[in-house]
């Protein structure tokens, strides 16, 4: 494959930051070696931002790692090389790679908790990464507060004399880019660093990237599974598959006009451009990712192409090259047939619900209230929630960590018992605080599918076994009519009789979520609440179960509480968003109206944070600060300290009631709604 | 396809049946690979000398324990023999001071030892088991008042603790079996407590108390199965305390009474005599009880680091 295999260089190779030629890598799982990269090539320029997507399996991280020589025990390089900055990384010896690694290329991980030392201070590892580079501790200790001005840490002095665990997530992060960028390091390599952070302060990190590299003129090679991200950080990007870059070019161009199969796949299963459920089900990608040392000496994608003809399934595709500039290529025999690729999504999305009609409430929630007891402190997490639910109505609820999104599943299901003058009703009757003290009945009509299925499912029953057992427990059928029952559910959500009898683990990811949504419908509920049901899944398989979802609804008008931090999904799904704060709604209403606006401020900034995969330009909102603790809320309106648009005198005195500014759209905030209009007026760009 | 399938497009197939058969393949592939990883533990097990060493040397007293009268050369209870033999041909480890052979009664030995200290192991092992449970899952109070008084248990001097028990109750193989059990429970149950308190957060837990299952039934159906690796290793670790701590009893009198060949009260008997350069009558009845304590800590050790590295 030799003759095919180098796809044009966009910049010469010697003054390449990165140069990745035709890498080979092999991990050795149980003494056979089994190939996760075959044969990648890309290069990236000298301050230069370069992206790898791809989904989960795929040989992204194994890329970035074996770049730097950092691949695990079991992993080799078997063929290729890596240059950086025209230093050959796969030849150097164990002494030249800890000098090289030392001055020229750093890296930052997804956890920024695991980076760091736990036990140490941040100033002592961060003076620590200067002095290596030989610095005296007088000039390390100088240049470890610069760092953390660089990062935009306001008070260094303060920070460096604390522990990581007594910093958020979000200044975990600058710690580790701070000390990444200590040895200023022609090479950056980025792997999901935002994953795990809220998506305000995934936004201030993103800029933060973005600008250090207009700075320092560093080459970054960013991987995320967020194409949002890619397309708003990165130069150019490369569309990974089983091991092979398919498709490679300028990120805009990529994203707007896809070139192989495989980009269209993925572009397609995204809810993009504000789609929604009730226009179209959401494209997927049928089939799976070959097990890793799968033998394919054929078109990588070949499985699961809709394109995929005789001479896909016999050679490898050459590099074509895409448009005249060579910027671009794409791996795929029928690069002139990708228009023929029809989103094949046969069925019309569901109907939506039709707010006029006269829908009977299913849930209503008045003054809720949730008060944790530390010791003797009190932490109100939940403070006087007051919401309904229609009958087939979904309810999104968006917030940051620590908002008390979860706590209100929780408190709705009983798991938390609510406080004393609150109320949850089920179809016109009040339930029992805790779950125990509900009926079978109750118990039976409200649901909950979990964010991780691993934890969700237990890992020593059988599929089956879980299922049964919630059907006779929820339903009161036992026996082999349970049996029944549970065989034909699994086959209406697409699980076959073979997978009953396995293990959650030996199931797919989207499997897994299946077995746990196909959990929550045995007993035909009257709601379902979703806890980021898909945060844990590729946007493939993220498609499929939302699919799932709303078919489920629209079968059997179940109502949804969703929880989730991607707009883009809540956007698809809800009829109603309600946006949480420090255990206050801020902000309710339609979906539309939520994202028509005028909004809440909080909402402003949550919305403004999203990195958009059709690179529509916005004005980002930063809000200052963290989310202050539930412990120790701030006086008047609790948005107050963080809020853009804070009124002096007025907001850090008294908490704003809920109001409504038009029929079913209310927010919290003293801003009168004719200002908010104002301030908030779109640029005319939109139209 | 399938008209009652809501999924047109599912991550496992669109309009044919091909993808369903893939994922079936895939499902083989897998079921084979964890067969795999099990028959994995189980060869990286083999391989380790210290486990080979470790079975092979409890094998050795098992043997003993089982077919005791058949090996032994003498009638372990037969004192015709001369007074204090040093080791030689017929007596290979001597005879003791009433003139009985010492390899005879090592070897009678080991069947009191290993009839009581695995049993022990096993029965501490399961009322800790329960009693970590409880703390574990129950928590709050329950927890609080528990954990103290193990807290204070294990504490308290061990020994001390069980010759009291014994001369109060008298010492009969099941008070001894009862009273070591008894000092191992608390133990046992601070090891299970933790691996369920990793468990109780676990969202199959909410799932079950959404469904309405009683408090027990998540202790002992839902949780227990997935803690059995602690377990398993806590057992193993037990016997071999449990050999000792039974063998130290009877070295302090609190064994079975005088005629039996029991390993530590051999050493009780013959240890004052070691100044008059009679050594075997002490050495070889202690090498057995130190054989198969280290032998079963050999197998403790390797069972512990596979299960931990799987």
């Amino acid at each position: 494959m030799t003759d095919l295999a180098t796809p044009p260089a966009s910049t010469p190779s010697a003054t390449a930051a990165l140069e990745v030629d035709n890498l080979e890598v092999v991990y050795s799982v149980r003494g056979i070696d089994r190939v996760v990269l075959r044969g990648v090539s890309f290069s990236i320029a000298p301050g230069e931002a370069y992206g790898l997507v791809g989904e989960s399996g795929c040989g992204k991280s194994t890329t970035a790692y074996a770049a730097l020589r950092y691949l695990p025990r079991n992993g080799k390089i078997v063929g290729g090389r890596v240059l950086v900055g025209g230093q050959n990384v796969t030849e150097m010896s164990a002494r030249q790679l800890q000098d090289f690694r030392a001055h020229n290329a750093s890296m930052v991980y997804q956890d920024p908790a695991q980076a760091m030392n736990p036990t140490l201070r941040v100033g002592k590892q961060l003076i620590e990464s200067f002095t290596l580079l030989g610095q005296s501790n007088q000039q390390a200790l100088k240049s470890a507060i610069e760092a953390l001005r660089r990062v935009r840490i306001a008070d260094p002095e303060r920070v460096m004399d604390r522990y990581p665990f007594q910093l958020s997530g979000g200044m975990q992060q600058r710690v580790v880019i701070a000390m990444a960028l200590a040895c200023d390091p022609k090479l950056l390599v980025l792997d999901e660093p935002t994953t795990g952070l809220d998506a305000t302060v995934e936004a201030e990190v993103l800029d933060l990237v973005q600008t250090l590299r207009t700075e320092s003129d560093a080459a970054v090679l960013l991987i995320a599974h967020n194409l949002g991200i890619i397309r708003s950080l990165c130069d150019r990007v490369g569309v990974m598959y089983a091991g092979r870059i398919v498709e490679e070019g300028p990120s805009a161009q990529v994203f707007d006009a896809p070139q192989h199969p495989y980009t269209v796949g993925l572009l397609r299963s995204l809810p993009r451009r504000g789609v929604r459920k009730s226009e179209k089900a959401l494209a997927t990608i049928p089939g799976i990712l070959p097990l890793i040392g799968t033998d394919l000496p054929t078109c990588v994608f070949v499985d699961r192409c809709p394109l995929a003809d005789e001479v896909c399934r016999t050679q490898v595709p050459p590099v074509t090259p895409i448009g005249d500039d060579g910027t671009r290529y794409s791996r795929c025999h029928h690069v002139d047939r990708i228009d023929q690729i029809h989103d094949d999504v046969t069925k019309v999305g569901i109907s939506m619900l039709v707010p006029d009609e006269a829908h009977p409430d299913v849930l209503q929630l008045s003054h809720v209230s949730k008060t944790f007891k530390q010791r003797s402190t009190a932490i109100p997490a939940l403070v006087d929630v007051d919401l309904e639910l229609v009958e087939g109505e979904t309810l999104g609820i968006v917030g940051e960590s620590g908002s008390g999104k979860s706590t209100l599943a929780k408190t709705m299901l009983g798991i938390e018992s609510l406080d004393s003058g609150g109320s949850v009703s089920l179809d016109g009757h009040q339930l029992a605080a805790s779950t125990v003290d509900r009926t079978a009945d109750d118990k039976r009509s409200m649901q909950m599918i979990f964010q991780n299925p691993d934890s969700a499912l237990n890992r020593s029953w059988s599929v089956r076994r879980i299922l049964v057992r919630s059907v006779e427990k929820l339903t009161g059928i036992k026996g082999k009519e349970a049996n029944d029952r549970v065989e034909a559910l699994a086959a209406h959500l697409r699980l076959t009789p073979r997978h009953l009898d396995l293990k959650p683990r030996q199931l797919s990811g989207g499997l897994k979520q299946r077995v746990a949504i196909a959990r929550a419908f045995v007993g035909d509920p009257r709601i379902v609440v979703c806890d980021e049901p898909t945060s844990a899944l590729d946007v493939s398989v993220q498609a499929a179960i939302l699919n799932l979802l709303a078919d489920l609804q629209s079968e059997n008008k179940t109502s949804y509480v969703f929880i989730s931090h991607d707009m883009g999904v809540v956007r698809y799904l809800a009829d109603r968003i309600a946006v949480m704060y420090l255990g206050r709604i801020q902000e309710i209403g339609s979906t539309d109206e939520v994202f028509k606006g005028p909004n809440h401020p909080y909402t402003e900034a949550l919305l403004s944070a999203i990195p958009d995969v059709d690179g529509g330009v916005k004005e980002r909102i930063r809000l200052g600060g963290e989310i202050p603790s539930p412990a120790n809320p701030p006086s008047g309106c609790v948005f107050h300290p963080r809020c853009p648009r804070v009124i002096p005198g007025v907001c850090e005195v008294s908490e704003p009631p809920l109001r409504e500014v038009s029929p079913g759209h209310a927010m919290r905030c003293h801003i009168p709604i004719e200002t908010l209009v104002e301030l908030q007026r779109k640029p005319s760009v939109d139209a | 396809m399938d008209p009652a399938s809501p999924t047109p497009t599912g991550e496992t197939g669109t309009s044919t049946d091909r993808p369903s058969a893939e994922v079936i393949v895939v499902g083989v592939q897998q079921a084979s690979e964890r067969k795999l990883a099990r028959r994995e533990n189980w060869r990286l097990i083999r391989r380790r000398p210290s486990f080979i060493i470790g079975v092979f040397i409890v094998l050795l007293w098992v043997v003993c324990a089982i077919f005791g009268s058949r090996l032994a050369p003498h009638d372990p209870l037969d004192f015709r023999a001369g007074v204090h033999l040093s080791p030689r041909a017929d007596f290979p480890f001597g005879t003791d001071k009433t003139g009985r052979d010492v390899l005879s009664r090592v070897i009678a030995g080991a069947r009191d030892v290993l009839k009581i200290a695995p049993a022990a192991a096993v029965l501490g092992v399961f009322f800790g088991v329960i009693l970590g449970l409880l703390m574990g899952y129950i928590g709050k109070r329950l927890d609080l008042v528990l954990s103290r008084i193990v807290e204070a248990f294990i504490a308290l001097p061990v020994l001390l603790l069980a010759l009291l028990a014994i001369v109060t109750l008298g010492n009969s193989a099941w008070v001894v079996l009862g009273v070591v059990a008894a000092l191992f429970t608390p133990i046992v149950a601070r090891t299970v407590r933790a691996a369920v308190m990793a468990e109780r957060d676990l969202d199959y837990v909410t799932s079950a108390k959404l469904r309405g299952e009683s408090s027990s039934f998540i202790m002992f159906r839902e949780i227990l199965p997935n803690v059995t690796g602690p377990i398993v290793v806590e057992l193993t670790v037990r016997i071999g305390y449990a050999v000792f701590t039974i063998s130290t009893l009877s070295f302090l009198g609190a064994g079975p009474p005088p005629p039996s060949p029991d390993w530590g009260a051999q050493v009780s008997e013959g240890y004052n005599s070691i100044a008059a350069g009679i050594w075997w009558t002490t050495f070889f009845p202690a090498a057995a009880i130190a054989s198969l304590v280290i032998a079963v800590n050999l197998i403790a050790d390797s069972v512990q680091s596979v299960l931990e590295a799987s």
